[in-house]
C-alpha cells in the first residue's frame, strides 16, 4: 500500500516540481539564449555580464505587464542617463509573438525584448505568474523576484537598482 | 518466487491510476493566453446579462440566484 501512495504522490508533485526548482532571490540567474521579438537576432542573458539588469517576463495578454512596459522604459533611459549600466531584458511569452510585436508598434520600449513562446525560460526561472521579474546584480545573482506589477512598485525597484549601483540612501 | 495475479492486477491498476493522476498538469502562468481572451469571461457582456435576469424574474415573478438585484417592493 506504501508503494501506490507513493507513486501518487509522485505523480501530484511531478507536475509541480519545475515550479518548485525555479530561481529565487540569492541563487545564480538561469542562463538564456533567445531570439528577439521584433529582429532576426539572438541575445543571451550573459552578453550583459557586468551590468545591472531587469529580467522581466510578460505577456500582451495581461494588463499589468502592459503597465509596466512605459514605466520601466522611462526608468531605464532615466538611470542610463543618470551614468548606470542598467538594462531591461524583457522576455516575451506570447504563443503567438505577433500579439507581443503589435503591442510594441503601439507603444515601443527602447529595451531588447526576446520572445519564447514555448515558455522555456519561464518554466526554468519558476514563473508563476505574469509579470514576474527578476533583479540581477553585475555578478549575474538574483536579488530580487517581483511577481505582479502596480505604479507605486517602481520607486522600490528605483531603489534597489540605485542600491546595486551604490547610489543607493 | 511466484507472483499471484492478485498483485499482477494490483500493481497494473496502480500503474495505471498513477499515469492517469499525472495528467493533472497545472495550467503555467505563460499558458493562461487563450484563457485571458474577454470571450473566455464567465459573464462576458454583463449588460445583456442583466437585462435576461431582468427579463427572467419580471416573467417568473422570482429573483435570486444570480447577480440582477433587484427590491422587495414588488414595484419593479
Amino acid at each position: 500500500m506504501k508503494t501506490f501512495q507513493v507513486m501518487i504522490m509522485s505523480a501530484f508533485l511531478g507536475g509541480w516540481l519545475p515550479l518548485a526548482l525555479g530561481a529565487d532571490a540569492g541563487d545564480q540567474a538561469p542562463g538564456f539564449d533567445l531570439p528577439l521579438l521584433q529582429h532576426d537576432e539572438q541575445a543571451a542573458l550573459s552578453d550583459y555580464t557586468g551590468k545591472i539588469l531587469y529580467v522581466d517576463f510578460w505577456a500582451s495578454w495581461c494588463p499589468p505587464c502592459l503597465v509596466s512596459m512605459p514605466i520601466m522604459n522611462d526608468l531605464r533611459n532615466k538611470l542610463q542617463q543618470q551614468g548606470i549600466d542598467f538594462e531591461v531584458l524583457a522576455v516575451n511569452v506570447d504563443s503567438d509573438p505577433e500579439d507581443g510585436i503589435d503591442f510594441l508598434l503601439d507603444a515601443p520600449v527602447d529595451f531588447v525584448v526576446l520572445s519564447d513562446p514555448a515558455g522555456g525560460t519561464p518554466a526554468l526561472y519558476g514563473v508563476k505568474g505574469m509579470p514576474t521579474s527578476y533583479l540581477v546584480d553585475q555578478q549575474g545573482n538574483i536579488v530580487m523576484k517581483h511577481e505582479g506589477f502596480k505604479r507605486r512598485d517602481v520607486d522600490m525597484i528605483e531603489a534597489r537598482i540605485l542600491a546595486l549601483a551604490g547610489q543607493g540612501n | 518466487m511466484t507472483i499471484s495475479i492478485k498483485t499482477i492486477v494490483y500493481i497494473a491498476l496502480s500503474a495505471g491510476f498513477a499515469m492517469l493522476v499525472s495528467g493533472c498538469q497545472p495550467v503555467q502562468a505563460w499558458e493562461r493566453g487563450v484563457l485571458a481572451k474577454p470571450e473566455m469571461a464567465i459573464d462576458p457582456d454583463p449588460l445583456e446579462t442583466t437585462l435576461n435576469n431582468h427579463i427572467y424574474f419580471s416573467k417568473e415573478a422570482s429573483n435570486g440566484g444570480h447577480s440582477a438585484t433587484g427590491g422587495g417592493c414588488g414595484c419593479n
